[in-house]
């Protein structure tokens, strides 16, 4: 990556600003860092910073199809998928709710086709005793299962008045239907 | 006394032990989307359920803005914070251990992170120490979790366990042998990842590496751990064996006495070629060629680092001072 002030040399120094909720990226040079007064030339390592940048890597060939999506948000935190694309940053817990299907491709990427295999907070074990233990090993649904996720997912768009997005979905279902 | 000045198990190769796990708070937004208000609220939280009336003695609790941007970096020198959180104060906070062996980010990427720092090989022990701060955190709080995707973070790579474990290695051997890429492409296909510590990534300043594991979903904690344990003693071992060798040749004995020559005389000495020059005397302390104690070498390398240095100064030098006094530092220790 270069440095985005002087376009020149390598960026090395890489500042990030969250303020209110708004992430702000800076990517200098040594020497454009220092003058900003960025002088920080002592050494640490920067792998809370680099994760996101490969996440969003991991995003950037999501299909094209998905843009018709762009303007539906996570109830709790107002994200929008696009914006967790962009940023590789998920907005909140029900994100990952809400999004899910459309998250799994790129968490796949990372992790593989795994299924928590940790620790599970008392609270959870407290509320739904065996959820965990009971549910199968993940394995790849079948078409007949994708459909089904779809046309909910589509009843819950045409609910929300998403007409948008309905119609997407039900593009989907009916490219899953010609498969099968 | 620091975590880092005592002595401790594969002490020769191993500098530090260092265990993280990733928490948010089911009731709020990840950190990115949360205003200074509600970050505070989550700050304050986590400050009660964490600190008790018996352990907050050994606790200090600091809001980042209390912090010149100074003493900041310098924990972030000291791997007690990560640099990201240095550079941004607003609505985060640091539970810091007195002895600098616990260290729990609040609302850095995500609203906890629980950190264990021990010398030496110590995994168990470390995740041992930081589990037991999860299980007093989810006592009191709602955390964020799913059944298939485990505990839930704002960036999915560390989603499941939320568990990542590193053990910083110095393995001047293996590097001066050439190896290093060969074990890390080994490395990568068994889930692990190793990379320099020090530096800006464009090479390993003095040999230091860190190990850690990759993969946090699918994999539970106890194993993760296992794993990591079971190839960082390859990695000693190997390091062990080309140590043997690398010490039949009188040229590289005497580029380690040379180093300790610049090291006792020089007038000014960089972070980086401190950094190189310590890594060849650290070498040769760990081999009983020199006599000097590990700890001492260790405590340079954290300690002469720039901000560090500003802080116990008082003040921000200029790269030229702090050569000056980074070059006196290092021979009163080595006197
Ligand atoms: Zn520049
Ligand atoms: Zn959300």
């Amino acid at each position: 990556m270069l440095c985005q002030n002087c376009k020149k040399q390598e960026a090395t120094t890489h500042i990030k600003r969250v303020i209110n909720g708004e992430t702000t990226e800076k990517h200098l040079c040594t020497d454009c860092a220092k003058k900003q007064g960025y002088d920080y030339d002592g050494f640490f390592d920067d792998f809370s910073l680099s994760i996101p940048n490969i996440f969003s890597g991991f995003f950037s060939d999501t299909p094209l199809a998905l843009a018709g999506l762009r303007q539906d948000r996570c109830a709790t935190c107002g994200s929008s998928f696009d914006e967790i694309i962009r940023t590789g940053m998920v907005g909140c817990a029900d994100c990952y709710e809400r999004f899910y299907d459309r998250l799994l491709p790129s968490i796949q990427r990372i992790h593989g086709r795994a299924k928590h295999a940790g620790r599970i907070p008392y609270t959870v074990v407290d509320d739904k005793p065996k959820a965990a233990a009971d549910e199968k090993p993940q394995a790849e649904p079948t078409t007949e299962e994708k459909i089904a996720t779809l046309q909910a997912e589509m009843q819950k768009a045409i609910e929300a008045q998403n007409f948008e997005q309905a119609a997407v979905l039900r593009d989907n279902i009916k490219a899953l239907k010609g498969e099968a | 006394m620091k975590r880092y000045e005592t002595p401790t198990s594969n002490g020769d190769i191993v500098l530090s032990t260092r265990v993280r796990l990733a928490r948010n708070l089911k009731d709020y937004p990840f950190p990115a989307r949360l205003g200074v208000e509600d970050r505070e609220a989550v700050n304050n939280l986590v400050k009660d359920a964490l600190l008790t009336d018996e352990n907050r003695d050994s606790f200090d609790y600091i809001p980042m803005q209390t912090l010149t941007p100074v003493q900041a970096v310098s924990l972030a020198e000291k791997h007690l914070i990560s640099p990201e959180f240095a550079s941004d104060s607003a609505g985060r906070a640091l539970i810091l251990a007195k002895d600098e062996d616990v260290s729990i980010m609040l609302n850095e990427e995500d609203h906890v992170r629980i950190q264990v720092i021990y010398p030496g090989l110590a995994l168990e022990d470390a995740y041992a120490r930081a589990e037991a701060f999860d299980k007093a955190l989810e006592q009191k709080a709602a955390i964020a979790f799913d059944e298939r995707l485990g505990y839930l973070t704002q960036c999915p790579t560390n989603l499941g366990t939320g568990l990542r474990a590193s053990v910083m290695l110095h393995l001047p051997a293996l590097a001066q042998g050439g190896t290093m890429r060969r074990l890390s492409s080994t490395i990568a296909k068994l889930g692990l990842t190793i990379r320099g510590a020090l530096g800006d990534g464009t090479r390993a300043v003095g040999d230091i590496f860190q190990l850690s594991n990759q993969v946090t979903l699918g994999i539970s904690e106890t194993a993760a751990i296992q794993n990591l344990n079971a190839i960082a003693l390859q990695i000693i071992a190997q390091e062990k064996n080309a140590r043997a060798a690398l010490l039949k040749d009188d040229v590289f004995i005497d580029r380690i006495w040379r180093a300790y020559g610049i090291l006792k005389s020089a007038h000014m000495l960089s972070c980086s070629e401190m950094t190189d020059l310590v890594s060849l005397v650290r070498l040769g302390a760990a081999e009983g060629i020199l006599d000097i104690p590990l700890e001492t070498l260790n405590r340079l390398l954290v300690e002469m680092q720039p901000a560090t240095i500003n802080v116990a100064e008082g003040r921000r030098c200029t790269a030229a001072e702090r050569d000056v006094i980074r070059a006196k530092a290092v021979k009163d220790a080595l006197a």
